[in-house]
Parts: C-alpha cells; structure tokens; sequence
C-alpha cells in the first residue's frame, strides 16, 4: 500500500494522519482483504448486504474490508497488545447500490486505557481537531450514551426477556416504541401456553428440564437442532415468573418514555436524568456519576460543552457500542452524512476472542465529506 | 428477428403447466426441432420468439430486460430482482406453482411458536453463546427484510443452495427459510413452520420486464398475446345463461345485477323476452333458481370458451408502468 497521500487532495487526508501520530497515535495498515467471519457475526445481516464477500479456492470467505476497527483490533489481539494507540488512513469498501463502493477513510482506536472518561474527552477532542484539519471550526456534534440506557434497563429491573428486547432494539427506529407499547399493554405470551408455565411455576430448572425432555419424548420428537432442553426450560422459567412482575411494566414503560425524551447539553440532560432517577426511586449513580465526570474532562480539554446536543435516544447503529457515542456534522448542513463518527466499544475486544476485557474507544473520519463540508481551502 | 420474447420454463411440472396455461388461451408452443431445442415460435401470434430458459434464469432475464414477458414464480422475482417492482410487473397469478416461503425451527423447540418467540430466542442465544443464530436459505434477501419487519437482529444467514431443510439435523444452522408446498419435508426432517413465519404465498406469475426493448412491433405482439390470455381469464370467470320468457325485462335485469353479480354483454331483453347473460360461477345456481321463479321455463347454462372484450386489462397493466 502506497503511503502519503492516497487522496490527499491539498494534502489534508495526509495532515489528519500527522495529527493523529504527533498525538502518540502509531500508524497501522491492515490488509485490504479481510476473513468475512468476524464482520458477519459482529455486524449483523443490516451491514452484511453491503459488504463486497466472495470465496476463495478453500473455501474460505474473504471480503473486502468494511471498515478499520475490526481489523485494527483483531491484530492488537493477535500481538498480545495491552494498552495502545493506533492511528490509520485508507480506503473501506461497502456497496451502496450506485457509486464506486470504495471510500477513504482515516481514524484512531485507543484500546487499553482504564480511565475511561478521560480517554472519551480525548477521543472527542481529537475527532474535533480533524474537523479543524478541513477548516471546519465549529462543527454541529450529536452525542448519546449506550451506557446509560443499559444501566436504566437494569435498574428497572425487568424480567430478562424484555431487558434483552430492549437493549437489543434501542435505537432501531420503530422497534423500541412498538416495544414501549407492548410492554405498556402487556402483551402476554403465556397465553399460548398457560398450561406449561403453570405446571413449571416455583419448580427448579432441574426439574423443569426434566418437564421438558419428558413432554420432548411423549410428543415423539428427537431433539433436533441448536438448543438444549436446558434451553427450553430456562426460558419457560423466565416467562412463568413473568407474572410476578406484572404490576410494574407500564410504569417501567413510563420511566423509559420519559428517559428516551430527555436531550439537551451535557448539564442539562445530567440534571433531569438525576430528577427522574430520583422520581422513580431508581439508583443510577454509578453511571451519572461517570456522565459528569466525562462532561468535566470534556470541558477540561477546551470544548465548548454547551454547543454539544446530548439525547438519550440517539445511538449508532452497531451493536459493539458500549457508552459514550457522537457522530460531528457539517455545521451548515451541506453534507447530511456524519464527517467523523465514533464512540465506546469496551465489550467488541472480548467478541473477538480476547481473553481480557479491553476497554476501547474510538472514531473514524471520512474523508470525502470532510472536504465537501470544509470547501477548498 | 422477433420483436417479442416470451420465456417459458424449460422443465418439470412448471413447463407442462405453462404449456397447458398457454393451450387453454389457444396458443400452441411449438418447440424447434424438437425437444431439445431452446428456441420456439406461436404460431398463432407473429413475431413472438419462444425462450426455454430456467425459473431463476426467467427471472434474471426480466430484470435486465433481456426477454419482455416470462412465467416464473413469484419467489424468485421478490428474491433474486432489489426493487422488483420498478424493474417488473407481475401481471397475473397463474394458479399452479403454489408454495410458501416459510421460517421453520425444530419441532423440539415447543415454546417458539410466534416470530415474537424467535426474536426473543435469538437474542438470548446471541447473549449467552456470543455467537448468532444461524439461518439457512436460498432466499437471503427476503429472509433479511421479514427478519428486520419483525426486528429480529440477532441472527446471521447461512447461504444453502440444496437440501435446506437438513442442515439443523446436520448441525450447519439452527433454523432455515425455505420453500414449502405441504410441510411434510419439513415435517420429516423435525421442523416446524411457525405461525406468523410464511414470508410469501408464491405461485407461477406471468411477468412482464419494464426495461426490455418494447418497440411497436413487441407491443403489438404482446397486446395480441395478453388479448387472448385476458380473453381465455374471462371466459374462466363466467358462464353463459341463456333464457327467453315474458318477465325477463329491464326490471329483473336490474335486480339480477344487483344481486348475483351478471353482466349483459349484448344489452337488454329483447321484446320476446330473449337475454344471454354472463354469471359468476359461485351465483350461478341461485341465479338460475331466481330465473325459474320469475318464469322462466328452461334456463341453458353453458361455458364460454373466450370472452373477448373491448378492453385488455392485462395489456392495459403493462403499458400503465411503460407509460
């Protein structure tokens, strides 16, 4: 791969990656061709559509690499690495039905760093600096907290089926208020089986796996496939003990409304969370106490905290985000996609197979609509 | 050259009922130099070309324009054509070649019966496994789209171009997508449909190509050939009553419309009482009692082999996309 100025026109892409590495960031070049495994099972079929995936003479499935982060951190894994930080500039590939597929991209990873907050302030700084690069001084950045909405799902305590559904749908948009709505109306699945989870409520999964083989085996069914009678009778237990809980759902859906209607700056968002926290009667603050000390470290590192618009309802569509996300736009609107965008993912290097939980955070900053939003200069 | 393509499945159950489809509208397909030529005419339309070509092939074909009108099923057009309906018009169901895209996991998983079910089984196996769930099909962008309506995320396709419907016994995926026509493949290989998981009720479609060359001379040939495809479809959809008695007037003519749903293709009675009517199959009987009761004294009901009409539905679908 050549290095310098792939599509440096005026040599900005070029000045992003010598920021990047005055800042301590070490340049990586991954190789363009990538084993498709690991972004079909972190990505999901959404972002599976759009990658470029063939097969080679083995058998085995390659594609081209859609973005930096995966492969950044599968090498970090593979050389053992503690605490880094990793710089990059190149092109990514996704099919966009039209267009050539091949976009530049630049960016950084900061893996390792326990001082959470303060490596987020950073991260976000450095993402601002890269707008500067491209002459854009005062950038429109929208921010969320994954974080936080995974706290709140806990606190409320909900059975496991629904804190699943909600963590898993937060941010797709639709899903999360058709949720909202049957979580409200209680749309009850025991119905379709009362008889069962009456039979199983109160029994030990011991004994509920013995209820389900025996049911498995007077049906005449071999267990075929994918899950365990385990499985079955773990799940039959959660929906039996569902009703325990029923008084609770519509105001657990109350909560969660009002939590996915606050936005604001920072400070402003900070002090109707602790109300709400405090209304509910919800502890939550171990992860308000984290919010504001990020807000300080942000503030710290020169940021304008009032130009940033917080809402709890935004979020990127990956499911590896863990906290802290942003995505920094063109502050005239000329450009409608994000200029860089990033976030926390302290959860994505243990899916790739390491054995200690990183914490990683991280932005990627696209070139072309950086010099679409910043002009020539 | 021929101006008009016409693809025509080229084997199995799906070529001898396109032959029969196209016997009853009477048109002949005449196959060139016999059975192994994949070329053919109609001898009763000038300048159609006859294509023999596979179902999937059919369907490709219709999206890059390369063949203008072709038999094919409806699975195939949802799933190998993004954005179907601005590339094809599907102008009729051709009633054979019935199957369901269906979403099937083992029997033995007694308490997933809804997608609702499924979503909230991915999910926790995604958590607890840190690997997806994996799905087997033939039809990945369908399966795609249902799955993100029913906001399953926790899933990944496995790709399977045969025998679907063993690959949770064979340990390749935990459940498939597939096409059925009774479940009883499913059924042999301990699976089960699930309720709300029939993605599609497919059936052989006569589809027209919106991008082919559809120059004067193809537009002709397909008016001529939809004409008498409309014209068999009509007849199809009606019989022939024949009737003459003093109180077949304007005033029951206007209550048998109202009720059974008749048409009076040559206008009113005449003064002797002389009608021929058209009337659904599914009034025809109570009809003809009605007659009877007002008088009639012998009422003749026969099939009609072709209706032609004035109008050209079929063709008239086609040209609203050409415009």
């Amino acid at each position: 791969m050549t290095t310098g100025t792939p599509n440096g026109k005026n040599g900005r892409a070029a000045a992003l990656v010598e920021l990047y590495e005055r800042a301590g960031y070490a340049r990586v070049e991954p190789a363009i061709l990538q084993p498709a495994e690991s972004f079909l099972e972190l990505s999901g079929e959404e972002l599976r559509r759009r990658l470029y995936i063939f097969t080679d003479s083995e058998g085995r499935e390659l594609c081209l690499r859609p973005d930096l982060t995966i492969p950044v951190c599968r090498a970090h894994i593979e050389n053992n690495g503690n605490a880094a930080n990793y710089c990059y500039l190149g092109p990514v590939f996704r099919d966009r039905g039209g267009g050539s597929g091949e976009y530049m991209q630049a960016g950084i990873e900061q893996l390792g760093r326990q001082d959470r907050s303060a490596a987020d302030a950073e991260c976000l700084s450095l993402a601002l600096e890269s707008t500067k690069v491209f002459g854009i001084d005062a950038p429109a950045i929208r921010m969320g907290d994954v974080g936080l909405f995974s706290a709140l799902v806990s606190a409320l305590k909900l059975p496991p089926a629904w804190q699943r559904r909600l963590l898993k749908d937060f941010n797709r948009t639709g899903t999360l208020e058709a949720d909202l709505a049957s979580l409200r109306n209680k749309s009850d699945p025991r119905a379709s089986h009362a008889g069962v989870l009456a039979a199983l409520e109160g029994s030990d999964p011991k004994a509920a796996r013995a209820f389900v083989t025996d049911i498995l085996s007077i049906a005449g069914i071999s267990a075929v496939g994918g899950r365990t009678p385990e499985e079955i009778a773990e799940r039959f237990l959660e929906q039996s003990s569902r009703g325990a809980t029923s008084g609770l759902a519509p105001d657990a859906a109350g909560v969660l409304e009002k939590y996915l209607r606050i936005a604001g700056d920072p400070d402003e968002a900070l002090g109707a969370l602790r109300s709400l926290a405090s209304e509910a009667r919800l502890d939550l603050s171990a992860a308000l106490g984290e919010f504001e000390q990020r807000t300080g470290f942000i503030a710290a590192a020169g940021i304008d905290v009032s130009k940033i618009r917080f809402a709890t309802a935004f979020g990127r569509a990956l499911d590896y985000y863990s906290g802290m996300v942003f995505e920094i736009y063109d502050p005239f609107e000329r450009v409608n996609a994000p200029l860089v965008a990033g976030g926390r993912y302290d959860n994505l290097m243990t899916l790739l197979g390491s054995e200690a939980g990183i914490p990683a955070v991280g932005f990627a900053a696209w070139i072309a609509e950086l010099e679409s939003a910043g002009g020539a200069v | 050259m021929s101006a008009l393509i016409l693809a025509v499945p080229s084997k199995g159950r799906l070529m001898e009922n396109a032959h029969a489809f196209f016997g009853r509208a009477g048109l002949s397909l005449v196959q060139g130099r016999g059975g192994r030529d994949y070329r053919g005419t109609i001898p009763e339309i000038a300048d159609v070309e006859v294509a023999y070509l596979s179902a999937a092939d059919i369907a490709t074909s219709l999206a890059q324009g390369s063949i203008h009108i072709g038999i094919t099923g409806e699975d195939l057009v949802r799933e190998s054509i993004p954005d179907a309906d601005k590339k094809v018009v599907l102008l009729e169901g051709l009633r054979f070649g019935y199957a369901n895209v269906v979403v099937a996991v083992p029997q033995a998983w007694i308490d997933v019966r809804t997608m609702e079910d499924l979503d909230d089984v991915a999910t926790a196996f995604h958590a607890k496994r840190g690997a997806r769930m994996r799905v087997a099909t033939k039809y990945v962008n369908m399966t795609r789209a249902f799955f993100a309506g029913h906001g399953i995320a926790d899933y990944r396709i496995v790709e399977s171009l045969g025998a679907t419907e063993g690959a949770p016994a064979a340990g390749t995926a935990e459940l498939i997508v597939d096409i059925t026509t009774t479940g009883s493949t499913l059924a042999a290989n301990g699976l089960k449909v699930i309720d709300d998981g029939i993605m599609l009720r497919s059936q052989a479609n006569l589809v027209a190509s919106i991008n082919a060359d559809w120059n004067a001379k193809a537009r002709k040939a397909a008016q001529l050939l939809l004409d008498r495809i409309a014209a068999e479809r009509r007849a199809r959809t009606m019989r022939e009553v024949r009737m003459r008695f003093k109180g077949a007037d304007e005033e029951m003519l206007a209550e048998a419309k109202g009720r059974f749903g008749v048409q009076s293709p040559f206008g009113g009675p005449t003064s002797s009482g002389m009608l021929t009517l058209l009337c659904p199959p599914s009034t025809l009987h109570e009809f003809t009692i009605f007659l009877r009761e007002r008088g009639a004294e012998t009422v003749i009901v026969s099939a009609p082999e072709y209706v032609f009409a004035q109008d050209n539905p079929l063709f008239d679908k086609l040209m609203a996309k050409l415009r």
